[in-house]
């Protein structure tokens, strides 16, 4: 298989002593390159924590994570950057947009970290964000779109780059139903078409069913890993 | 895109930008306008006391500041002073005999200043031609007329027409006495030089000690830019190799000027360091809340890939747009507030109603400013600088925020 992901005995700690708190607890996992996979569990199950230490945005206390080949434990503070620059998309549960720039420039943003010429800048994020279903709203502000269009927008920036990962943290929960099927559809779509690798973490039904890969994590250990309905009546 | 979110940044809280860059503005503003204050008077102060005395640059006996005595003189003036002439820095060089001596007349005796100068130089340099206030100035050519100060006059019931008798020692050490007539009477506003100088025309005073047609006490040097000082010292030093002779710039000649000058400028710079300090208090307090607020966004920043420097250099850059703004308002004010003080200048004559004197130099009452290329760049830079300064911490912060802490 190949692996975009690879977890090895991967424990996190908060605190010490007795205000200890283990959040994992000797984590496995492999995530293949093109999963669509959720992430369920309750609240302080590991599951926000588990998508931080893959993108490389906190350190394990023990075990190992490896992104893209590279284990991050070995990475400088700079390589970390570009690591999340160039192979991670991020899309936050509260959408998370830099409010002084319009929908385009949020989009663009990672492109010009990267380095890549206006002229394609300007073909790529125009044509994202009229797969995200945004066209027309290029040069609003965040404040002027509704909750939905600034998720649309954070998909838009997280997916644009064509990173080999996209970490979601509860996408759907600050939308309605409707708009939470629709950007759901949006990134299943994004998925099939780019074969981009999606981890999502999620207490969204909707979201498990359709995934393709379903992990519970429970007390800071995955307790059921298979496909979405296999989990869920195993539940 | 670093630019733009920088600058569209330091607009999200429109009123309190600027409030900043206000305080920025009024406190440089203020500055600037003490600063140019203080310069002008200052080189009112110098350019009147170098041209009343002995110029910019002295050339002197070397060992007249330890012992001014009359003896003491310098020979050869006339091929020294032309050499000097030919100086693209000199505006003019002026003689003078000084010694001291005692007046009699019909009221009295008082001890004196004694003053041989050139009266045609003087009237086009020293600002004490210029204020009589009875009689009228000295004529050139070798006539045995005086002027004398105001409160000296008084003291010895002098006016223009009357007569007294100069008595003194020579330069070979011999009682020697001479009749003048007062031509005219000038007030300074010092009391020092109004109650004890008198100035005559050099032939008759150099006659009177005994000096030579081409000896002098001091052959002072006039310049056209007071700023050319350090550069005529040394062309002037070039020129004189008389091993007896010494060359001095102004603040050596008048100690106690160049002093004054010194200690004013120290406390004066003391209150400006003060108010600027507030003012980067300010700029520090407005720059942390934005970085302090603005937490979460640089999380997500960081988290998307941007790199730690750039993030820095995008606040950084903030600083920088509200220094620019803050200085180019406190250069308006300043400069603006500075130039209407050099041309219409602020009349002090009603808290100083005897005059003011520094060092036995009058002051005019009527100050004005002297806003220089120099002073307006040196300190929108040092507060342009400061602004960045103090941008560092806080930018610093805002890169080593706990990423999954803050996303949480």
């Amino acid at each position: 298989m190949d692996a975009i992901v690879r977890m090895t005995g991967v424990t996190k700690v908060y605190g010490e002593g007795d205000a200890a708190t283990h959040a994992l607890r000797g984590v496995d996992l492999v995530l293949a390159r093109g999963d669509f996979a959720a992430m369920a569990g309750p609240s302080g199950s590991g599951k926000s924590t588990l998508l931080n230490l893959i993108g490389a945005l906190d350190h394990p206390t023990a075990g190992t994570v490896e992104v893209d080949g590279r284990d991050l434990a070995t990475l400088t503070g700079s390589q970390l950057s570009r690591l999340r620059r160039d192979r991670i998309g991020f899309v936050f549960q509260s959408f998370n947009l830099v409010p002084v720039l319009t929908a385009f420039e949020n989009a663009e943003y990672v492109l010009v970290l990267q380095g890549v010429p206006a002229r394609e800048r300007r073909q790529r994020v125009r044509a994202m964000l009229a797969d995200v279903g945004l066209g027309g709203l290029e040069h609003r502000f965040p404040r002027e779109l509704s909750g939905g269009q600034q998720q649309r927008v954070a998909i838009a920036r997280a997916i644009v780059a064509e990173p080999a990962l996209v970490l979601a943290d509860e996408p759907t929960a600050n939308v309605d139903s409707a708009t939470g099927a629709a950007l759901l559809e949006l990134m299943h779509g994004l998925h099939e078409s780019k074969r981009t690798t999606f981890l999502f973490s999620t207490h969204d039904r909707a979201v498990m069913e359709r995934a393709e890969r379903l992990i519970r994590l429970h007390d800071g250990r995955v307790v059921a890993d298979g496909p979405p309905q296999d989990v869920l009546d195993g539940s | 895109m670093t630019v733009r979110i920088a600058w569209r940044s330091l607009w999200r809280h429109r009123r309190r930008t600027l409030i900043t860059i206000a305080s920025i503005g009024l406190g440089l503003g203020l500055v600037i306008l003490f600063v140019s204050l203080a310069e002008g008077t200052y080189t009112r102060l110098v350019e009147d006391a170098v041209r009343m005395q002995a110029g910019h640059v002295t050339v002197e006996h070397a060992d007249y500041r330890d012992a001014p005595e009359v003896h003491l003189r310098i020979a050869g003036v006339g091929a020294m002073r032309a050499a000097i002439e030919a100086l693209p820095e000199v505006e003019s060089t002026k003689l003078l005999v000084l010694g001291q001596g005692l007046v009699r007349s019909s009221a009295g005796a008082v001890g004196v200043a004694v003053m041989g100068v050139e009266p045609e130089v003087e009237v086009t340099t020293s600002p004490l031609a210029r204020r009589l206030v009875a009689g009228r100035y000295l004529d050139a050519g070798d006539v045995p007329r005086v002027v004398v100060g105001r409160v000296l006059a008084e003291r010895l019931g002098l006016a223009p027409g009357r007569k007294l008798v100069l008595a003194t020692n020579d330069a070979s050490g011999a009682m020697v006495e001479a009749l003048f007539r007062v031509e005219g009477v000038f007030e300074t506003g010092a009391e020092e030089v109004d109650g004890y100088l008198l100035q005559a025309p050099i032939a008759p005073v150099r006659r009177l000690y005994g000096l030579g047609a081409d000896e002098a006490t001091a052959l002072g040097v006039v310049l056209r830019d007071p700023d050319t000082l350090e550069r005529a010292v040394r062309d002037v030093r070039r020129i004189v190799t008389t091993p007896s002779a010494a060359v001095r710039p102004w603040q050596e000649v008048l100690p106690e000027v160049a002093a004054f000058i010194r200690l004013d400028r120290t406390s004066d710079g003391t209150y400006q360091g003060i108010l600027l300090f507030l003012v980067l208090c300010t700029i520090f307090n407005t720059i942390l809340m934005s970085v302090l607020e603005r937490t979460r966004e640089f999380a997500v920043l960081l988290a998307i890939g941007t790199a730690p420097g750039q993030l820095a250099g995008q606040l950084v850059l903030e600083s920088a747009f509200l220094g620019l703004l803050g200085c180019g308002a406190g250069l308006l004010l300043g400069g603006g507030l500075a130039w209407l003080v050099q041309v219409y200048g602020i009349d002090l004559t009603r808290f100083y109603e005897h005059g003011m004197t520094i060092s036995g130099f009058a002051l005019s009452t009527r100050l004005h400013a002297r806003p220089t290329l120099r002073i307006l760049a040196t300190l929108a830079g040092l507060v342009f600088s400061a602004t960045i300064l103090v941008s560092l911490w806080p930018a610093r912060r805002a890169t080593q925020v706990d990423l999954a802490e803050v996303l949480r």
